[in-house]
């Protein structure tokens, strides 16, 4: 096996931040290399420049043994194809055009649907997806989007395939799916980079493995390596217990939610939150969880049905009256709907609390200011520069702002929808410590969370939902992913009783 | 100052400029590098370049404020008014506000910094312009209000055509032409001097017979493509119309294609102005008549005054510079607006 | 007051380097260019010039910060000039309930940009772009399309009258209006939701704040303003003009997009505008200076507006 791709001491640097330091990386054809570190180590940006997307500041690159400068073009002509986390596809166009966008098959100079239709049936048969390639990619579920992404990249004939974090969206059956197909992949020589944080995934799919740390390499190994290893390269320091729930006292009941349902999505939802306890809310992708909450928050109206905090009953899709009742929302999607990009952190920390610092009708920025900073530190986010422009800010810090906004706000409950995805093991120790502080202090969590080993892990109760319904809930203690998974996959159809 | 302002003015510090600044800046240079070439090829075309100012002794200038040069007859004044001053040796800017009240003030001031020794205005709005007169009053410039006059302000000589008189004659002609039955009238910008003299001219005339009977009276704005359309609509209303009356000849050709094949036959067309194309449309049979002023005439005895005034000498408060009917059959030896009055 | 301008000034100006010296580089060269350029008189006769499209493009940065755009600033301004007229002129009334009237319909005309945009759901180009031509043909219905005079004297020698002698009092209100702008867009709660609205409308609306509400004060706000550049138009011409501002809205675009501000939202500032306002002012001024045509001057004055917008577009991709 010959190296296919070298990247020799590639720096890049950003306003406030060096993202890459003198890294090399190397790639063969026929393997599929893990590229694992925490967010902010610099996985994006490293392929982010070898997609053409940006110049590294230092460093070469070279492929078969030639020296190239890359841009988009170049790079998709080389073969080099890179599948997002944040997908690039256009929602109100087709399956089959977003797959063959600006390159559709012709006849005669003008686009032959029906070829275009065909080729993209047999690449989505390739990939065992069953979707129509006819649907507009805008009513397509995440997870859905997310194979279309993949089928564009087949069809390009690539070389070198890259992907980012494909597997956060996906549920046991299609990561199973997609393992095969990287497997295939890799038999017909392509050369896969694949960056996860799954330690379980890396030794499943992957024959090496680099670990990237604030921007430097720290090491490459086999895929094999055990995985405490791994995490201490990563994080510099052994992490002993992943997820460290500490149960605090429970008290009265602060988020009470009845009889709750919108039409065609949830139906019927009843549950209660207390003071001091961790409620996940555990299920496959499209069971209506991100739906629920966003109702719930009022972020979204409902049909019919109650939702009270601390008694006081809430108007259906009134975000302001939640907030000022005492509820708070970290959503699901941080790029578009949790951060404010052009703003600095210190402007997004104060987003849920600005009406606070008025005095005399003017904004108190000094005060602000200082609230910013306490967050700043409290919450460890890195760089702790207040003015630094968010959108410069690794995932794992953006959450932390985030999550740091409500905690300005004093709520009495937290809802957090998929709060460590996309975040590295050490920032996640970090988040689950805030939400046991936040416990300890008398407020109460609700988390949804496609993670497994974190439902478990940190939820003192779990409920399961499964096509718009809650299937079931279990305790802590009676916990385990078997009993989960039943819950989550028990559809209307099979239900008992 | 406490640990976070320090902090934050340290970042500042560090970045003043990003390279979106410097972007910035280059863009301005460019913009400042367009702005150089056009001052160099475009500062012809509009009369006398350069921009050195008057006032010290040698050869005088003289500033021309036209309220818009769409329109030939002031086209026709800009050609008076540059061959008079050719011919006086004295040097001429020109400015054209684009029909806009608030550039022709802007374009006024500009003369004023550049201490012009007089200053020909055509005024956008007579009431508008005041304010203009009165800073050129306090800088000493004398004023001349040509083709129309301005409300207030202390203006030197008012030089218009006899456009009352312009209205009867029009009138009277139009009536000759009708017999019996019924007219309409176009008007000019409301408002201004011009429509209001022009028009009064017109129904005065047209009041003290009662054969023929004025039934509609629209203002199209001295506009072309505005009189098209409100001269469908009066025909829409009206469709027993004999004749039209349009207080200047862009009104009267708009008039004429709304009015298609039956323009100059069936509906007689008497305009105001006497430029090319109403000539043309004359000799063409598709326009019956006009009362022609004299733009070349009006702009030169602006110059010429303004070169008095400027040496001392008086000159008369208000002229009433003459007009001339011009009907088919005088249409041959009509001389036009005189030599250089445009294609 | 000392203590406001101490914080608005400094900080901003020198973020704004590229502007500001986009706007020195064409000061020196408008002063070799033209020998009447660089004196007092001129440099007044700038600002008094652009005093009214810098008020409008004051009001329009608060729209452009908050992710929209306003096209009917142009024809509010006409309108509101008129319903002063007509207030002090036809009807009567005493100048301060006048002045009243043309502030209210500029108020009112925002406020039914902002209903159509929030309730109506209706984009804003669309939306400010009916207003655009409702406001305007209100404008002729209510002066019957002729000019409205005599303005009260005290207005018209506001509009020609300087302080101290030499400074235009429009000068003075164009300052005033930037410590306003300023003041508001950094230190007032409307303001921070401008750049919070425009940097991300969703997650604004997930944070708790009114999006809709706060619409309806952006638009208010530019509808104020541009009344505020009506009245000083119509004192500056002794008159009410019904065409008056016309066109004048792409000025103010222009004038935000110059100083920074990005089209796209959340970023833009009063002393950006402020520096945009002026360099339109000094290229008009400069360009009639030298007696370059007017036709020349809108291409020039194109050229510039395209260069800004570009730089605008690269910094987007990732300085």
């Amino acid at each position: 096996m010959s190296s296919l791709l070298e990247m020799r001491g590639i720096t890049k640097r950003f306003p406030g931040v060096v993202a890459l330091d003198g890294v090399d990386f190397d790639l063969k054809a026929g393997e599929v290399h893990v590229l694992l570190g925490e967010n902010g180590a610099g996985k994006s940006t490293l392929i982010k420049i070898l997609s053409g997307a940006y110049q590294p500041d230092e460093g070469e690159i070279y492929l078969d043994g030639r020296r190239v400068i890359l841009s988009s073009a170049v790079a998709e002509r080389l073969g080099i194809s890179t599948i997002y986390q944040e997908f690039n596809l256009v929602p109100q166009l087709t399956v089959a055009e977003n797959i063959f966008l600006g390159r559709q098959p012709r006849r005669f100079g003008l686009v032959d649907r029906r070829r275009m239709l065909a080729d993209a049936h047999a690449l989505l048969e390739r990939l065992g997806v069953r979707v129509s390639p006819d649907a507009r990619v805008e009513r397509l579920g995440v997870a859905q989007q997310q194979m279309v992404e993949i089928a564009k990249a087949l069809s390009l004939d690539t070389r070198i395939l890259i992907m980012d974090e494909p597997t956060s969206a996906l549920s046991g059956e299609e990561i199973v799916r997609l393992f095969e197909t990287i497997r295939s992949l890799r038999q017909e020589g392509v050369g896969i980079i694949f960056i996860s944080h799954r330690l379980e995934e890396v030794a499943e799919i992957g024959d090496r493995v680099t670990v990237l740390r604030d921007g430097k390499k720290i090491g490459e190994c086999s895929a094999l390596t055990e995985p405490s290893r791994l995490v201490r390269m990563m994080v510099g320091r052994s992490i002993e217990n992943q997820f460290p729930r500490r149960r605090s006292r429970v008290g009265d009941t602060l988020l009470e939610v009845k009889g709750l349902s919108r039409e065609g999505i949830f139906r019927d939802i009843s549950f209660q939150v207390r003071s001091g306890e961790v409620v996940g809310l555990a299920g496959i992708v499209g069971a209506g969880r991100t739906e629920l909450v966003r109702s719930v928050f009022g972020a979204d109206p409902f049909d019919s049905g109650e939702v009270l905090v601390g008694g006081r009953r809430l108007r259906s899709g009134e975000v302001e009256e939640a907030g000022k009742a005492g509820l708070g929302f970290v959503p699901e999607n941080r790029r578009d709907q949790g951060i404010v990009p052009p703003l600095s952190v210190a402007d997004n920390l104060s987003l849920a609390t600005l009406k606070r610092y008025r005095r005399l009708g003017l904004i108190d920025r000094g005060r602000m200011q200082r609230q910013a900073w306490r967050m700043i530190e409290e919450l460890n986010i890195r760089p702790p520069k207040p003015d630094q422009e968010i959108r410069y800010l690794s995932g794992g810090n953006q959450q932390k702002v985030i999550i740091g906004k409500w905690l300005l706000a004093h709520p009495k409950v937290l809802i957090l929808d998929e709060p460590t995805r996309g975040i590295d093991v050490g920032a996640k120790v970090e988040i689950y410590e805030l939400i046991n502080a936040l416990t300890q202090d008398g407020a109460g969590v609700l988390m949804v969370s496609s993670e497994l080993p974190e439902v478990l892990g940190m939820s003192d109760r779990i409920l399961v939902m499964s096509d718009g319904t809650i299937t079931g809930e279990l305790s802590a203690e009676e916990a385990t992913q078997e009993k989960v998974m039943q819950l989550a996959t028990r559809s209307r159809r099979t239900a008992v009783g | 100052m406490d640990r976070s302002e320090r902090r934050a003015d340290g970042f500042r510090r560090r970045n003043p400029l990003s390279r979106t600044d410097f972007l910035r800046l280059g863009g301005a240079g460019l913009a400042a590098t367009a702005l150089l070439g056009a001052a160099g090829c475009g500062g012809g075309s509009a009369g006398q370049g350069g921009s050195s100012g008057g006032g010290s002794g040698g050869t005088k200038t003289i500033a021309l404020s036209l309220s818009t040069l769409n329109n030939p007859y002031f086209v026709a004044m800009r050609s008076g008014a540059q061959q008079e001053a050719k011919k006086l040796g004295v040097k001429l800017l020109i400015a054209d506000a684009q029909n806009d009240a608030s550039q022709q003030q802007k374009d006024i001031q500009t003369f004023i910094t550049q201490q012009v020794d007089a200053l020909l205005v055509n005024p956008v709005d007579s009431q508008a312009i005041v304010p203009s007169i009165q800073q050129a009053n306090r800088a000493k410039i004398p004023v001349f209000a040509l083709d129309r006059g301005a409300s207030g302000g202390d203006v030197t000589s008012t030089i218009i055509s006899n456009n009352v008189k312009g209205g009867e004659i029009a009138a009277k002609e139009l009536i000759k032409l009708v017999g019996s039955g019924d007219v309409a009238e176009l008007q000019g910008v409301p408002g201004t001097d011009v429509a209001r003299d022009r028009g009064n001219g017109f129904e005065n005339v047209i009041k003290k017979q009662s054969s023929v009977r004025l039934v509609a009276s629209q203002p199209a704005n001295f506009d072309r493509n505005q009189a098209f359309n409100v001269a469908q609509n009066i025909l829409q209303a009206h469709p027993n119309i004999k004749g039209i009356y349009a207080q200047n000849d862009e009104m009267a050709l708009g008039a004429v294609r709304a009015l298609g094949g039956k323009a100059g036959k069936e509906v007689k067309i008497v305009g105001f102005d006497g430029e090319p194309d109403a000539i043309k449309a004359i000799k063409q049979g598709k326009m019956n008549a006009t009362v022609a002023q004299q733009p070349i005439r009006i702009a030169q005895l602006g110059v010429q005054y303004a070169i008095k005034v400027i040496g001392g000498k008086k000159v008369p408060k208000n002229v009433r510079v003459p007009v001339k009917l011009v009907t088919r059959q005088s249409v041959g030896s009509y001389h036009g607006w005189g030599a250089g009055a445009g294609s | 007051m000392a203590s406001i301008v101490q914080k608005v000034a400094p900080r901003s100006l020198l973020s704004r380097g590229g502007p500001l010296g986009g706007l020195i580089l064409l000061g020196l060269i408008l002063t070799f260019l033209s020998p009447n350029f660089l004196t007092f008189q001129n440099l007044f006769n700038v600002g008094f010039q652009a005093a009214v499209v810098a008020l409008l493009a004051f009001g329009q940065t608060f729209v452009i910060v908050s992710g929209g755009i306003d096209l009917s600033v142009g024809s509010v301004l006409g309108l509101s000039g008129i319903a002063f007229g007509w207030a002090s002129v036809k009807a009567g009334l005493p100048l301060p309930v006048a002045l009243g009237v043309g502030l209210g319909i500029g108020v009112l005309a925002g406020l039914v940009d902002g209903l159509l945009i929030t309730l109506g759901r209706l984009p804003p180009f669309i939306a400010t772009l009916a207003m655009l031509s409702a406001a305007r043909g209100m404008a002729l219905v209510i002066s019957g399309g002729v000019p409205l005079n005599p303005i009260p004297r005290a207005v018209s020698e506001f509009g020609s009258g300087d302080i101290f002698g030499f400074v235009p009092y429009a000068v003075v209100l164009m300052v005033l209006a930037w410590l306003a702008t300023a003041g508001i867009l950094r230190t007032t709660y409307p303001g921070r939701c401008m750049y919070a609205i425009g940097g991300n409308e969703e997650a604004a609306r997930l944070s708790g704040i009114n999006v809709s509400a706060q619409k309806l004060v952006i638009y208010s706000l530019s509808g104020l303003f541009a009344a505020v550049a009506g009245i000083l138009l119509t004192a500056q011409l002794a008159s009410a003009q019904p065409q008056a501002g016309t066109g004048f809205e792409l000025d103010s675009i222009a004038a935000a997009v110059i100083g920074g501000a990005s089209l796209v939202g959340g970023v833009g500032s009063a002393t950006g505008t402020f520096i945009g306002a002026l360099i339109l002012g000094v290229l008009r001024n400069g360009l009639t200076l030298l007696n370059v045509s007017s036709f020349w001057q809108e291409v020039v004055i194109g050229a510039v507006i395209a260069l800004a917008v570009m730089t605008d577009t690269l910094r987007k991709r990732g300085a």
